[in-house]
């Protein structure tokens, strides 16, 4: 016999799944509901939605309303260091959102680096920290990132991130949380790192 | 004036020719040269955009003035050819001094407000020899006033039927005015600011370089890659790619090294290993240039004295592209890891000046005409194509694009026209296109 807290788990998370499934991306309702729904069965809202398309939700597990952070393909998935990668696939890219090498140099999905017009391969482009360089470049204010806090998502453990500043105003434009900054910062923007841990 | 040039006047009809030519000879040229002012101080002062909408304003103002709407005064010579010419001084100097009076417009009385427009039209269109064009016609409209009247009719005859037609005239003069404001106004709208693809061939073409008329750039066809000169519509190949052109000298790349030739001959000026990316304003080849500890730099050679110095140096993850020189100033990227940059250096003096930066965007491919620097600012939304005054505040934007499919590439800049490789990275194909600013 099934556990009362996995059947409902199960049951909340398909529940959202169908939410998410059905709603359009400014759907407000949609989002708050799945929202809700994702404080209790956030793995298997995760597990429903794939992330190139998770950011209808925001994303899981952060189920507040303070915006992502800006990020070259939009869903602002960072590595241990704060550099952009794919959602989808945990493969680094640039700032320019092309697939990139260890070295840095763009690649193609097969991982050949990529050649220019002249039939050369390409050189690196940028490839900076979501938080500590892309914010301060495009808003004008301090950065960095502090505060986080932990979900269960697709079976593994995410670490959300606060990308904090002293600006008192959020990405959104309205009034920022302190959320888990501290020394004065409040909430900018969110960033997540998936660790690929289980839960 | 109009009677002075007359047979009677002139003493014979020998004369009467030949101060008739000088007349017309003496209007065309400096109605000309008032033409190749504006159009060289239109072509110094931007941006261009703003000239276009001043004129069409202006435009506007002339016609409803000509149509009697308005009461607007025009700034007056309120004088006319010194008669007295014509008593002091030998038939030559008068007639080409009269001619050169009224071709030069603004010394004599105007009495419509046509002048003014065709001068802020001028300036608005930065093309000195287009203006100068132009304006000669203004200068063979004066001389045709002592020409026609010669047909049949007396030149007093002439005046006299004109002053009878004025208020027609004028009323014209008004209207075509009028569709002069309203094809001003249109004219950024109408492709003025849009960039035109340029009709070069098959394959691939990227890697604009202009000089004098003459375009050079890279065609690919099946991955091999040849420099194409091209005058006219006459073309010369040579094997290589990223040419710099500089009137009859062309540097480019093969597998040795950059090479500098004399495209029309092709005899060999300099040769140099380990190098690429080549920009040349004689007698200055700047370049890029691999070190054997995998760094690179950009150097600066003098083809004519000798001598090399450094630019920029950086380490192996830096790439500096493909440098622009040009009007005593080099320029290049910087493009690594941490961001991006456009850099600028005076020859004269080595000051160096960091005209743009982006940790989170790709500056690269610049270019360098005229006290103006052109790059290309790439993100993740797109490519725009920036150009900057040199000594001026900020850089402004002149065409974007907001597909990351059809990226800007290389670039080159002569006078107010700018070259831009347009790279569609799904087809895997490159295109020049021209953009008028």
């Amino acid at each position: 016999m099934r556990r009362p807290d996995v059947a409902f788990d199960d049951a909340a998370g398909a529940l959202a799944a169908g939410l998410a499934s059905g709603m359009t991306r400014r759907s407000f309702l949609g989002r708050l509901g799945a929202g809700v729904l994702g404080v209790v069965g956030g793995s298997a809202v995760a597990a429903a939605v794939e992330p190139d398309e998770a950011e209808a939700f925001h994303f899981c597990g952060h189920i507040w309303t303070t915006g992502s952070c800006p990020s070259p393909l939009g869903i602002p998935r960072i590595d241990k260091n704060g550099f952009p990668i794919r959602a989808k696939d945990a493969r680094p890219i640039d700032n320019l959102g092309r697939l990139v090498n260890a070295q840095g140099f763009p690649v193609t999905e097969g991982g050949k680096r990529m050649n220019g017009p002249d039939g050369a391969p390409l050189e690196r482009g940028p490839r900076t920290k979501i938080c500590e360089d892309w914010i301060p470049e495009r808003f004008g204010i301090d950065a960095h990132t502090q505060g986080s806090w932990y979900r269960c998502c697709g079976g593994q453990i995410r670490k959300l991130v606060d990308c904090c500043s002293r600006s008192r105003k959020r990405i959104n434009g309205d009034a920022s949380l302190t959320g888990y900054c501290y020394s004065g910062r409040r909430v900018f923007c969110v960033m997540y790192y998936d660790s690929g841990l289980k839960c | 004036m109009i009677e002075t040039i007359t047979p009677a006047v002139c003493g014979s009809r020998r004369r009467h020719r030949l101060a008739v030519a000088l007349f017309t000879v003496s209007a065309v040229l400096a109605a000309a040269l008032v033409g190749l002012v504006l159009g060289f101080a239109g072509s110094a002062v931007g941006p261009a955009t703003a000239l276009v909408a001043a004129a069409a304003v202006l435009a506007a103002l002339a016609a409803l003035r000509e149509l009697g709407l308005v009461r607007v005064p025009l700034p007056q010579a309120r004088r006319q050819v010194p008669e007295r010419w014509h008593a002091e001084l030998p038939l030559p100097l008068w007639a080409a001094g009269y001619g050169a009076g009224l071709g030069l417009g603004a010394f004599t009385f105007q009495p419509v407000a046509t002048f003014w427009v065709a001068c802020a039209a001028a300036l608005a269109l930065g093309k000195p020899l287009v203006a100068a064009a132009l304006f000669a016609l203004y200068g063979l409209g004066r001389a045709l006033m002592i020409v026609l009247p010669h047909r049949g009719i007396r030149p007093a005859d002439a005046v006299e039927r004109l002053v009878d037609r004025r208020r027609t005239l004028v009323r014209a003069n008004g209207v075509v005015l009028g569709a002069c404001a309203v094809a001003l106004a249109l004219a950024p709208l109408a492709g003025a600011a849009r960039p035109q693809a340029l009709a070069l061939g098959p394959g691939s073409e990227l890697d604009p370089s202009f000089s004098r008329g003459i375009l050079a750039f890279t065609q690919r066809v099946s991955g091999v890659s040849h420099v194409v000169v091209r005058e006219g519509k006459a073309t010369v190949q040579f094997p290589g790619q990223e040419p710099a052109l500089d009137g009859d000298l062309l540097a480019f790349r093969d597998g040795g090294g950059v090479h500098v030739i004399r495209w029309r001959t092709g005899e060999e000026i300099a040769s140099f290993e380990a190098a690429s990316r080549p920009a040349l304003a004689w007698p200055w080849l700047a370049y890029n240039h691999e070190r054997q500890d995998g760094s690179s730099e950009i150097l600066l050679r003098n083809l004519a004295k000798g001598g090399v110095r450094g630019v920029v140096r950086g380490g192996p993850k830096m790439d500096f592209g493909r440098p622009a020189i040009g009007k005593g100033r080099v320029a290049w990227q910087a493009v690594g890891p941490g961001g991006s940059r456009i850099g600028l250096m005076a020859l004269a003096t080595g000051r160096r000046v960091l005209v743009a930066h982006t940790k989170i965007g790709l500056l690269a491919h610049p270019a360098l005409s005229d006290g103006r620097l052109l790059w290309v600012d790439r993100r993740r939304g797109g490519s725009k194509l920036k150009i900057w005054a040199i000594g001026t505040r900020s850089a402004r934007v002149l065409t974007q694009t907001a597909s990351s499919g059809r990226v800007f590439w290389t670039t080159a800049l002569a006078g107010r026209t700018a070259y831009l490789t347009r790279w569609y990275t799904g087809k895997g194909i490159a295109r020049i296109e021209s953009l008028r600013f």
